[in-house]
């Protein structure tokens, strides 16, 4: 089973994608779920908006879809009831960007949803990028902290940051990469050998709509993996973070 | 088609993407294979240490294939000896430009020393490449006040400011008339917005070939094709490939 980790749908920026388009890629690319967070206006500040979007698609989907619940950790009590909201929809993870959401992942903000997660025994994913907030190393500080929380390192620090990703899997067994954008034969090869880390804490996203979704599903299927570590690439990570049976 | 931004294997001084070995014949078997006809090839070593050593067997690589391979070199800017080794790099080993990477050579834009050594640069008629998209001193707008300081003098956001910068790239490029942004690494739906937006013919692609751990350069292999799930037009892709590049290298 092929699980997509981490798309968002809706209207970004710069890009758009439906819950439609998205199942239309799905069958094209026989990519059989995705885990699915809101667009960003709805990750920084229309979280309701947001969360009400990606479980509405969940629902629809038979079973295809799951959704990422989103809300900005300074709202306070407001997130923990927003988050309480999208749980009894249908929400199964935790999605947060501190660069989009204003904070910093070692401020105690985001202790109380992590709180949150930990009960409901949700994964977070954190978008990782670049200074100063987004960093793989203060993520692996982070995890460390929450050693109950089970953490997706999102988009593993691309790309100049992908040298921080090996080290923060190392440091912190609570914590999982990501493989889109990193190209298998310079990054991700060096995660997968690495005793210490290997292919069982490595997650598939196509991080679709940033990406062309064909390209990020080829670096893993191009990839000279065991079957049982390719499997675990493309489903198998993801599955164990949800408790799903695949 | 002209890939801007490639690497030549690294020799000696790598431990990070040091990548696998090849030679210069299998490095034309890449470009071949992905329908590159002339490549930018940077220093690999020149990367982590910027010596003259660096330098001349850059030029050693690119000079068994020279009508397919540009060698850029690099110095280490505050050595005393940078704009002579600049000056050197251009005239006797005859390569076309020079590749900074301010966080990995650990300087700023900002500092006096590369004033010399890009008066250096643009008397030869060469070009500057240098690393992009990663604060803190290797961002577009450093990079773009670097080009105002040597307006004449044409400069290139190696990675078009990558995952975080990009915004930032496009705007510089569109402040800065000899500010140019080369997409590599960039992501798809950065790369097509700034299609869409920045003045077209200062926009070049590469693929930072010469990283992989196949000599055939898979990853590189992949982001040229990856162009075609874009979402680009056909005019935007000429230009970004074949006519943008040609034109700025020109003669050089």
């Amino acid at each position: 089973m092929i699980i997509d980790g981490h798309v968002r749908i809706g209207q970004g920026r710069e890009v758009e994608l439906t819950a439609d388009t998205l199942l239309d890629t799905m069958d094209r690319l026989g990519i059989d779920r995705a885990l699915v967070a809101p667009d960003e206006a709805a990750i920084a500040y229309h979280n309701r908006r947001g969360n009400d979007a990606v479980t509405a698609a969940a629902a629809s989907s038979g079973g295809r879809l799951l959704a990422y619940a989103v809300a900005n950790p300074w709202r306070g009590r407001d997130a923990l009831d927003e988050l309480d909201r999208a749980a009894d929809r249908g929400a199964v993870a935790l999605a947060v960007d501190p660069v989009l959401q204003g904070f910093d992942l070692l401020d105690g903000l985001l202790v109380p949803l992590l709180e949150f997660a930990a009960a409901r025994h949700w994964p977070v994913y954190v978008r990782t990028g670049t200074p100063p907030t987004a960093l793989p190393m203060p993520l692996a500080l982070l995890a460390g902290q929450h050693p109950e929380v089970r953490f997706v390192m999102g988009r593993s620090g691309a790309t100049d940051f992908w040298i921080d990703a090996g080290p923060a899997l190392r440091q912190a067994p609570n914590l999982v990469g990501d493989t889109c954008y990193a190209p298998w034969d310079t990054v991700l090869a060096a995660l997968a050998a690495d005793p210490e880390i290997g292919a069982n804490r490595l997650m598939f996203s196509t991080d679709a709509p940033y990406t062309v979704s064909a390209t990020e599903l080829e670096r893993v299927t191009d990839w000279p993996l065991t079957q049982a570590e390719r499997l675990a690439v493309l489903g198998g990570t993801v599955a164990a973070l949800l408790g799903l049976q695949i | 088609m002209i890939d801007f931004h490639t690497h030549t294997p690294a020799w000696r001084s790598a431990s990070w993407l040091a990548g696998a070995a090849f030679d210069a014949d299998e490095f034309i078997s890449f470009m071949d294979d992905s329908g590159v006809d002339r490549a930018v090839v940077l220093s690999h070593d020149g990367l982590f240490d910027p010596s003259s050593q660096a330098n001349d067997e850059l030029a050693a690589f690119v000079a068994r294939h020279p009508q397919r391979m540009i060698g850029f070199g690099s110095v280490s800017p505050r050595r005393p000896d940078a704009v002579v080794e600049t000056e050197r790099m251009m005239s006797v080993l005859g390569l076309r430009g020079i590749k900074l990477h301010p966080w990995l050579q650990g300087f700023s834009l900002h500092e006096a020393a590369l004033d010399p050594i890009c008066e250096t640069v643009q008397a030869a008629g060469g070009i500057v490449v240098s690393h992009d998209g990663t604060p803190p001193y290797s961002t577009p707008a450093q990079i773009a006040a670097l080009a105002r300081r040597h307006p004449e003098l044409p400069v290139v956001l190696g990675h078009g400011g990558l995952h975080d910068c990009w915004r930032e790239a496009l705007a510089a490029v569109a402040q800065t008339p000899n500010l140019y942004l080369c997409i590599c690494g960039t992501p798809p739906y950065a790369a097509r917005y700034i299609l869409e937006h920045a003045p077209q013919h200062r926009v070049l692609f590469g693929t930072d070939a010469g990283l992989s751990d196949k000599p055939s350069q898979d990853y590189a292999a992949a982001r040229v094709r990856e162009i075609a799930g874009w979402g680009i037009t056909a005019d935007q892709r000429q230009a970004m490939l074949v006519d943008n590049p040609q034109r700025l290298l020109g003669g050089r």
